[in-house]
């Protein structure tokens, strides 16, 4: 039976699929679904998800923060802040955003507590990004 | 023949003209409302899924969470989302007519609804604040005598969720300070390009009841996985109840917002379409009727000097 897979975010579904497992960053560490899963709900954490697809092949999704919900009868949703496939993911973009947000740390005497977490979510989450994009890279560009 | 025809031929032109605008207004509103409309019902999955783990997890227990505690309503906030600008129709106006029937029955809007029949009776004196989304919600506190907290005026014509971080903290820090009891949103729900009503929903603190007064009202997306709910209690949580909660929640306050923003701005372009088309619809009938003025005129001025030539010859003979 494969799983019902569904990833959504505020701007809508990115990825619905049928899918044979997948690998998904907590907060606990990563994490493998496999059909018939207990049901659980968790927390995500930035990372890189790999998606394997019934045919055999993979995906690979930069995701920033969010939950997950797994139900009993192999339906896995994933609420993420954002969700990235690594094909659209726009590389010099992500290591731009990520060497601004750098800058802004040094400075962080500066920085009130909320600013410095929010940075560092973001560091997190440009440091996923790149990490999918660039191995999509390599493996499709060369 | 009173009428000169160069004045009514100015007239035509100047109504042409007009329609021209609002006829190209239409199409941009059109394309706009297109966008906004697509990115409001790709919101709403999201948050109807939120709002239904949410609802599943209020059921376990009544977790001590600062953002679901109910307490006597002394202070409400009223967040009024409207629009930026003008020239569309009844847009506004609807939601500042909404404001002003909730506002007469202070005690009714401040109650907190637990299930139906359970409330808590707010204290006798209640204060409300508005917030306003959109310039034109200063209006709603001024002709209601209310004190405006904070306007957010700078939204982009397609908001997107990072520009809704800053109102939903905002909102969020004042219930936590206790400065206010409750917090509810007024917006306009997008049904679809002609129907658009005023609605009011509760964001703050978060209860069980409103939440499946919502779920309700949200297309259900996916019916058919919660025709036999798991019971929440095999669930496992990872890494425990509070860190999800602690996820979740803030989560589901901006996501309301966010969404309750899309479907103002979805209604608005809408509203701003059919206005912008009865406009060009109007100076459509205008032109017509000048255009009969007009040759009724000409055909005159044409008679008088025929009947002037016909009489001067008479008179030369």
């Amino acid at each position: 039976m494969p799983i019902d897979f569904k990833i959504v975010t505020p701007y809508g579904v990115t990825y619905s699929d049928e899918i044979e497992k997948v690998s998904i960053p907590t907060t606990n560490g990563m994490i493998t679904v496999c059909e018939r899963h207990a049901p659980l709900i968790s927390v995500l954490q930035s990372g890189e998800m790999n998606v394997h697809k019934v045919d055999g092949s993979t995906i690979n999704v930069a995701v920033s923060g969010g939950f997950l919900e797994i139900q009993s009868d192999s339906r896995v949703y994933i609420m993420a802040d954002t969700a990235e496939r690594a094909e659209e993911i726009d590389l010099s973009r992500a290591q731009d955003a990520l060497k601004r947000a750098e800058e802004l740390l040094k400075n962080e005497d500066k920085l009130a507590d909320v600013d410095f977490a929010l940075l560092q979510a973001k560091i997190e989450k440009e440091l996923a990004r790149i990490h999918v994009g660039s191995k999509y890279r390599e493996v499709h560009l060369n | 023949m009173a009428v000169s025809t160069k004045a009514i031929n100015a007239r035509i032109k100047s109504v042409k003209n007009t329609k021209k605008i609002t006829k190209a207004m239409e199409m941009v509103s059109a394309a706009k409302m297109r966008r906004a409309v697509d990115a409001a019902l790709s919101t709403r999955m999201y948050a109807s899924l939120c709002l239904e783990i949410l609802s599943h997890l209020a059921r376990v227990d009544e977790p001590n969470f600062p953002l679901l505690e109910k307490r006597p309503v002394k202070n409400m906030l009223l967040i009024a989302i409207s629009s930026n600008r003008g020239l569309c129709g009844s847009f506004n106006a609807n939601v500042i007519k909404r404001c002003g029937v909730l506002l007469q029955d202070k005690q009714n809007l401040s109650k907190h609804r637990i299930t139906n029949d359970f409330e808590i009776e707010p204290e006798s004196d209640v204060k409300i604040d508005v917030l306003g989304i959109g310039k034109k919600s200063a209006l709603i506190a001024k002709r209601n005598g209310l004190d405006l907290v904070a306007v957010f005026d700078k939204l982009s014509e397609k908001p997107t969720y990072e520009d809704v971080l800053p109102i939903s903290n905002m909102v969020v820090d004042l219930f936590l300070k206790k400065k206010y009891e409750k917090i509810a949103v007024v917006y306009t729900h997008f049904g679809s390009t002609l129907v658009q009503t005023v609605k009011i929903r509760q964001l703050l603190p978060i209860s069980e009841h409103d939440l499946e007064k919502t779920l309700q009202q949200l297309p259900k997306e996916m019916d058919e996985s919660y025709k036999d709910p798991f019971p929440i209690e095999n669930y496992l949580f990872e890494p425990d109840l509070e860190t999800i909660l602690n996820t979740i929640i803030p989560r589901l306050v901006e996501v309301q917002l966010f969404e309750t923003i899309l479907e103002s701005a979805a209604s608005e372009h809408s509203a701003r379409m059919v206005a912008m088309k009865n406009a060009s619809e109007a100076a459509s009938d205008m032109i017509g009727s000048l255009t009969l003025t007009f040759n009724k005129a000409r055909q005159a001025a044409i008679t008088q000097e025929i009947s002037e030539i016909a009489g001067g010859a008479a008179a030369l003979e």
